[in-house]
């Protein structure tokens, strides 16, 4: 089969989350789909009711029964939540499995085979990360069930609620979701050099796997660093089942046998340290909480799709811990210059478009001035949501955006307006 | 002659009572922690600590624990006034008490918390001779000892405290951060270097990014290998004993030896407390080769807590370097054989001493923009100016350990890497030296009037932020007695003005945006009130301030909307880093 005639890439307005449906037009032949996520963490503005449910229903009636296969990048909610086959069935993740999809593509530190109790020392690693994995579940389930509640009872400690629940909820399993996406096709787990499906899939398109890489694929230094990290999740996961009461050991009768009072009943010496631990503790979780993200981030599919001249880098929300192996492997960076389509990461926050990927586009960095590239980029964000731009975190980066602006043909889903999505057309010309 | 070194506060010497008043207090304390067991028990010991009225806490003039529990809402109540008082004499309340009785009380928690930070700011005040501040206003440093039920400890400015959490370990019993020696040892550490040098937090080069912990790490381990004990367990833990441990075979005595033996015996007794701990860094000190290229290649020690192992890998390598030596120094009871007792004492000994040195070494380091070749020449001068006679080797020992890690002194490489006297003219007048030892701005009046000599700046905003007369007793038993003066220098420039200075723009830093460049110095006047050393960087030291400012652009510096933003939740964030590793 020869190349494709051309490539949608239809952008969803989904809020905060990424939805991609890229279609393949290998007419005569039939179209060729595949999905990239499908989640949202909020929903802009004045959207329609079951917003989810009428974006399944449009990819849908655009795949028909057409040739269909599904990424799923990583684990977040704003990414899979739309993946949820709902409890009776009738949810956007049943309208998705209904399309019967060829194969369904993951990372890596989804497989679910790969036993716990796996011997050999890779196997073990591998083992340990996907145990990681469920331990930031976990940890996430307690900031949204037992964190916030509490902090919303003190006034003085409100202010950390709001971005601890958004974070915590964008990180609580999906459990539905997940196992809709286990089970609803066969799946292909890949790794960073990996070969997928999708190269059979889509004839005269290479498609390249750049992350996430596995722990053997880190140094001998990196790869003990990185378990140590699996451990350290374990470890916080058992730390705050205990105040959670999840676990048979609680902390509250740690001393049992000793004079104690509540934070209120503490005597007036004390008080003023009383508020403090209750401030650092708050804040020590939120810093916690902000790495788990991105610990979650860094298991996210890095796809390049490449047709010809043309180069379409689909990140996920890819951090610079899973960028650094990509970007520091001579025969995979080869892969990420002459970048035409770039679907920005975690919905334009600036650690996952990390400044060397940048500076091998635009050398001049991102302030410098520049005339506009034939690069397409395309962000599916919303304001207000995640972060804050006192602390310099706010998503997406408005020194970010300016960049992409002036650089790139900028596509926002904040831009939409009222509608349903954006497409991206790519001829792919005969002669490449 | 050679000179005895002795620096352990209360070992020998000071009076033990004044009238009928009795100076010092004993309080037990665990020497590290539970996990490190000595015929199957923790490890006692009993720290002498200078005696003062306790409130309940124990709550002292400078270390006030409030055991507040913030995951459950708790506050265990404190022992009562009067429990460490029995007839105006001190009483160790847990003195008597079993190992369960301790180790399952609040209240020794507590008690061990406070000891130990008392220790170590005992340990900081005779090394430097003088009285420390702490980093923020108030002169009472918090602890709590069960602050939240998480794997995390560190030392926070914004609440002037030290918070310990606890955590369930692999077999689920508790581990409590609080009882680890080591754990709070580093982060009263952290404290107080906060304390002495409250702009090593700044955003500034890879190396300062990596000294507090680094710093912090040192002390710590150092503390620990001062006590016998923990030396004679972590020998002991690996088998190299013989005859009912009174003797040790001299072939595990080479450096490598004691190395695996003891660096890396005792990290794999102590076990992982999450952050906080030194293990980290005492399993790499054992195990990292020495590579002269390293801080400069490889990228993986560009993060502050990599890079920091790198200057405890260098002063661990000399404390067994030093310890060798002196064992070279001892007589075989028989053929091959020396006496265990004399050999630990020589390596608690020579911890000491080099924790000493590290901690005298603060008060001759540049007060912003810290290299770890200026932490070099720091060491080598602080010891020299007390120590003369280095009979023993510490300083070229200290020289070689760094140079295997590529660390030079930034000062007189080709001499003795000291600091070298100040040579320029200066003008004492109209200047009273009974002031310039305890008056800022009298000390300022004296930069102001030497501004020349000093090669300040003029547009700079100029603070003398500390004046501190020391006394230090050296080996020969007298006193050597100087003033430090800190000064720094703070020029905001926009962008667009950097040129002026000779700067580039780094292509990361936005239009418009303003940047704090830091210079300063201390200065080191001798009893006499003439300057002996000024010790510091030009805040208009073109090649300095370029390196920074590269740096901080690589380091995402420019991505946050201001310098607080940037260095907010400084040691939490470290702590998580490390403890997470990537």
């Amino acid at each position: 089969m020869s190349l494709p005639r051309s490539i949608r890439i239809r952008m969803y307005q989904v809020g905060f989350g990424d939805c991609f449906l890229l279609t393949f037009d290998y007419s005569p032949r039939p179209m060729r789909h595949v999905l990239i996520d499908f989640g949202s963490m909020a929903y802009p503005k004045g959207a329609a009711p079951r917003l989810l449910e009428r974006i399944a229903g449009n990819i849908a009636e655009t795949v028909k029964g057409d040739p269909f296969a599904i990424v799923a990048t990583h684990r977040h909610a704003d990414h899979i939540a739309g993946f949820d086959p709902g409890t009776n069935g009738t949810g956007p993740g049943a309208i998705i499995a209904a399309l019967k999809p060829r194969f369904v593509v993951q990372p890596w530190t989804e497989d679910k085979d790969l036993p716990t109790d796996a011997t050999g020392p890779a196997k073990r690693a591998m083992a340990l990360r996907r145990a990681a994995l469920e331990d930031l579940h976990k940890i996430a389930a307690h900031v949204v069930d037992v964190a916030v509640p509490r902090l919303r009872r003190r006034p003085a400690l409100r202010q950390y609620a709001a971005e601890l629940d958004f974070l915590g909820k964008d990180n609580i399993k999906n459990l539905r979701a997940v196992e809709n996406l286990m089970t609803m096709a066969p799946n292909d787990y890949v790794h960073a050099g990996r070969t997928t499906r999708l190269t059979r899939f889509l004839p005269g398109i290479r498609v390249h796997v750049l992350g996430p890489p596995t722990l053997d694929q880190h140094d001998q230094v990196r790869r003990q660093r990185a378990r140590d990290a699996d451990n350290f999740w374990h470890l916080y996961a058992k730390s705050l089942a205990l105040a959670s009461g999840t676990t048979a050991r609680q902390a509250d009768s740690l001393f049992a046998d000793s004079p104690s009072s509540t934070g209120r009943g503490a005597p007036p010496w004390a008080r003023w340290m009383v508020r403090a631990m209750q401030r650092e503790k708050a804040e020590s979780l939120l810093e916690l909480v902000r790495i788990l993200d991105n610990a979650m981030n860094n298991t996210s599919l890095i796809l390049l799709f490449e047709c010809g001249k043309q180069k379409l880098l689909f990140p996920g929300d890819a951090q610079i811990e899973n960028w650094e192996y990509a970007l520091n492997t001579p025969r995979i960076s080869k892969h990420l210059d002459d970048i035409t389509l770039y679907k920005v990461g975690h919905h334009g926050s600036l650690n996952a478009t990390p400044m060397p990927l940048w500076k091998r586009w635009f050398p001049d960095g991102i302030n410098g001035a520049g005339a506009a590239q034939r690069m397409v980029s395309l962000l599916s964000t919303m304001e207000g949501k995640h972060g804050n731009s006192s602390s310099g975190t706010e998503v997406p980066r408005r020194k970010l955006v300016s960049a992409l602006k002036s650089k790139t043909s900028l596509r926002s889903t904040e831009a939409l307006n009222d509608r349903p999505f954006h497409d991206e057309i790519i001829t792919v010309s005969s002669g490449q | 002659m050679v000179q005895s070194r002795s620096d352990d506060p209360g070992a020998d010497g000071p009076e033990r009572t004044r009238g009928d008043r009795t100076l010092w207090r004993k309080l037990t304390i665990l020497a590290q922690d539970p996990n490190v067991t000595c015929k199957g028990q923790p490890i006692w010991s009993t720290v002498e600590l200078p005696c003062e009225p306790l409130e309940p806490g124990p709550c002292g003039a400078r270390i006030k624990v409030v055991d507040y529990d913030a995951t459950q809402d708790r506050f265990y109540h404190p022992l009562p006034k009067g429990k460490y008082e029995c007839n105006c004499e001190p009483v160790d309340p847990f003195v008597k008490a079993s190992t369960r009785e301790r180790l399952g009380n609040p209240n020794f928690h507590q008690q061990n918390a406070y000891a130990i930070a008392m220790r170590i700011l005992s340990r900081f005040e005779t090394a430097l001779g003088r009285r420390v501040n702490f980093g923020f206003h108030g002169h009472q440093l918090h602890i709590a000892p069960h602050a939240f039920a998480e794997a995390n400890a560190y030392y926070s400015r914004d609440s002037r405290s030290l918070c310990f959490g606890y955590f369930p370990g692999d077999d689920d019993q508790l581990v409590f951060t609080c009882l680890s020696h080591d754990v709070v040892a580093h982060e009263t550490t952290h404290a107080l270097l906060d304390g002495l040098r409250p702009r090593y937090i700044d955003p500034s080069s890879p190396d300062q990014a990596g000294f507090h912990e680094g710093f912090s790490d040192i002390v710590a381990l150092l503390s620990v290998l001062s006590d016998a004990r923990i030396v004679e367990a972590a020998l002991a833990s690996e088998d190299v004993m013989a005859e009912g441990r009174k003797l040790i075979a001299r072939k595990h005595l080479r450096p490598d030896s004691l190395k695996k033996s003891v660096l890396l015996g005792l990290a794999k007794s102590m076990g992982d407390k999450g952050p906080g701990g030194s293990i980290k860094a005492l399993r790499q000190s054992a195990e990292l080769k020495p590579d002269p290229a390293l801080l400069e290649t490889d990228v993986e020690f560009s993060k502050p807590h990599r890079r920091g192992e790198i200057l405890v890998a260098a002063i661990l390598n000399a404390f067994i370097k030093v310890w060798t030596d002196r064992i070279l120094g001892l007589g075989e009871i028989r053929k091959g054989y020396l006496d265990a007792k004399r050999v630990i004492d020589a390596g608690a000994t020579s911890a000491s001493h080099l924790l000493t040195i590290s901690i005298r070494a603060l008060d001759y380091a540049p007060p912003t923009d810290l290299h770890f070749g200026d932490y070099l020449s720091a060491l080598l001068t602080a010891d020299r100016e007390t120590v003369p006679d280095d009979s023993y080797g510490y300083r070229s020992i200290l020289r070689e350990c760094f140079a295997a890690w590529g660390i030079k002194p930034s000062s007189a490489p080709n001499g003795d890497g000291c600091w070298l006297a100040f040579g320029a003219p200066i003008d004492y007048g109209n200047i009273r030296f009974d002031s310039l030892q305890r008056d800022p701005d009298e000390a300022f009046r004296f930069i102001w009037q030497n501004a020349h000599a000093f090669n300040l700046a003029g547009d700079a905003y100029t603070q003398v932020t500390g004046v501190r007369p020391i006394a230090r007793v050296a080996p020969d038993g007298l006193v050597v007695r100087e003033t430090v003066v800190d000064f720094i220098q703070i020029l905001a420039l926009r962008s667009d003005e950097l040129a002026r200075l000779g700067l580039s723009k780094p292509p990361e830093m936005p239009e418009f945006r303003e940047v704090r460049l830091y210079g300063g110095a201390v200065l080191v006047l001798d009893e006499y009130g003439r300057l002996k050393f000024s010790i510091g960087n030009d805040v208009r030291n073109v090649e300095r301030q370029q390196r920074r400012l590269d740096h901080l652009a690589r380091s995402g510096f420019f991505d946050y909307p201001s310098e607080a933003a940037f260095s907010r939740g400084f040691f939490s964030r470290l702590h998580l880093d490390r403890a997470r590793a990537l």
